[in-house]
């Protein structure tokens, strides 16, 4: 039950970080948001996780969580990479106005 | 043929550490009336101050943000500073400026927007095997994602009028620039011709042009893009 509650907890948080990065990133909100609320349903319904990864040939539904966490990680990483991306491009708007202010000032009579 | 002396004509020229061959491409692209623009991106060499002796107009970005960006600078310039026509051109030599005059006559003669040069309509001096299949696929992908029929896509010698320089916006800072290009052309629904050009590859050109590393990189900066808003 502890269990439970921490990783509700945590998907929970999840969840938030989704919707929040929803109005950014479209891709990322989906995919982030589907996964934390798979994990949500497989950490209350253990039973059904167990038969789902049966199913696909996982073998435990524990191993089932253990891929779907790592699958947020992956989603989580790509995220960061995209704010990434982001902060590039203001840094190289801002360079470019320097630039070209420069460039301006330095042509300007004195 | 001299250029057309109602027009102002920009040719952009992005260099990074090109300080060993800038002085003579920037000779001859003046030799043949042009106004030169360098944009130095961020070189740790003498590219900018040479490139300037021999009467280019320089911006210099304090850090290497990449040639996409350098371009997009470029452009933003000749824009401000009034262009009515804007012609990309490599920094390593391998255009030829003869070819200038081609592409710009191209937009005069189809009424089009933007003059795309390409070498496999005119020559490619020098081109390994193994780069002319990469740039084949490049070309091949770039169709299919553009739309644009063409038969050379990653070429950066290329003119465009006021218009057409107005619908670009280049967020992509480094190679997959050349194909963001071509979006963007397609996008803007303005008239385009291919023009035939030669490229002339050297041990330098080639030493500092894309390698096939550099097409995975390519394609993960074109996904990402299309992963945020």
């Amino acid at each position: 039950m502890i269990a439970q509650l921490i990783l509700t907890i945590l998907l929970t948080s999840i969840l938030l970080y989704s919707w929040i990065e929803y109005r950014r990133a479209p891709v990322i909100g989906v995919l982030s948001m589907l996964a934390a609320f798979t994990g949500l349903y497989f950490v209350w319904v253990p039973d059904h996780a167990s038969w789902l990864a049966a199913l696909v040939g996982i073998g435990r539904g524990v191993d089932l969580m253990l891929y779907l966490w790592v699958v947020i990680s992956l989603i989580v990483l790509l995220n960061l990479h995209l704010k990434l991306r982001a902060q590039m491009e203001v840094i190289t708007v801002l360079a470019r106005e320097l630039a070209i202010a420069n460039a301006r000032s330095a042509a300007s009579p004195k | 043929m001299q250029p057309d002396p109602g027009k102002c004509i920009w040719v952009v020229i992005a260099a990074y550490n090109e300080a060993g061959v800038i002085a003579r491409v920037v000779a001859e692209v003046r030799r043949r009336g042009y106004t030169v623009l360098l944009i130095d991106d961020g070189s740790a060499d003498a590219t900018a101050a040479t490139a300037e002796m021999v009467g280019a107009v320089v911006i210099r970005h304090p850090v290497n943000l990449g040639q996409g960006a350098a371009l997009q600078t470029g452009i933003e310039f000749a824009l401000h500073e009034g262009a009515d026509v804007i012609v990309t051109f490599d920094a390593d030599g391998q255009h030829r400026v003869a070819d200038i005059d081609g592409l710009i006559g191209a937009l005069a003669e189809h009424d089009a927007d933007f003059a795309l040069g390409s070498r496999f309509l005119g020559g490619a001096v020098n081109l390994p095997p193994a780069r002319r299949l990469l740039l084949k696929a490049a070309t091949w992908f770039t169709r299919i994602t553009s739309g644009l029929s063409l038969t050379d896509t990653h070429n950066g010698f290329r003119a465009m009028t006021r218009r057409g320089a107005r619908g670009i916006r280049l967020r992509q800072n480094r190679m997959a620039h050349a194909s963001e290009f071509l979006n963007q052309v397609s996008a803007s629904r303005l008239k385009y011709i291919e023009v035939p050009v030669t490229i002339e590859y050297s041990a330098y050109s080639l030493a500092k042009g894309q390698k096939l590393g550099n097409s995975l990189s390519i394609l993960i900066d074109l996904s990402a893009e299309s992963l945020h808003r």
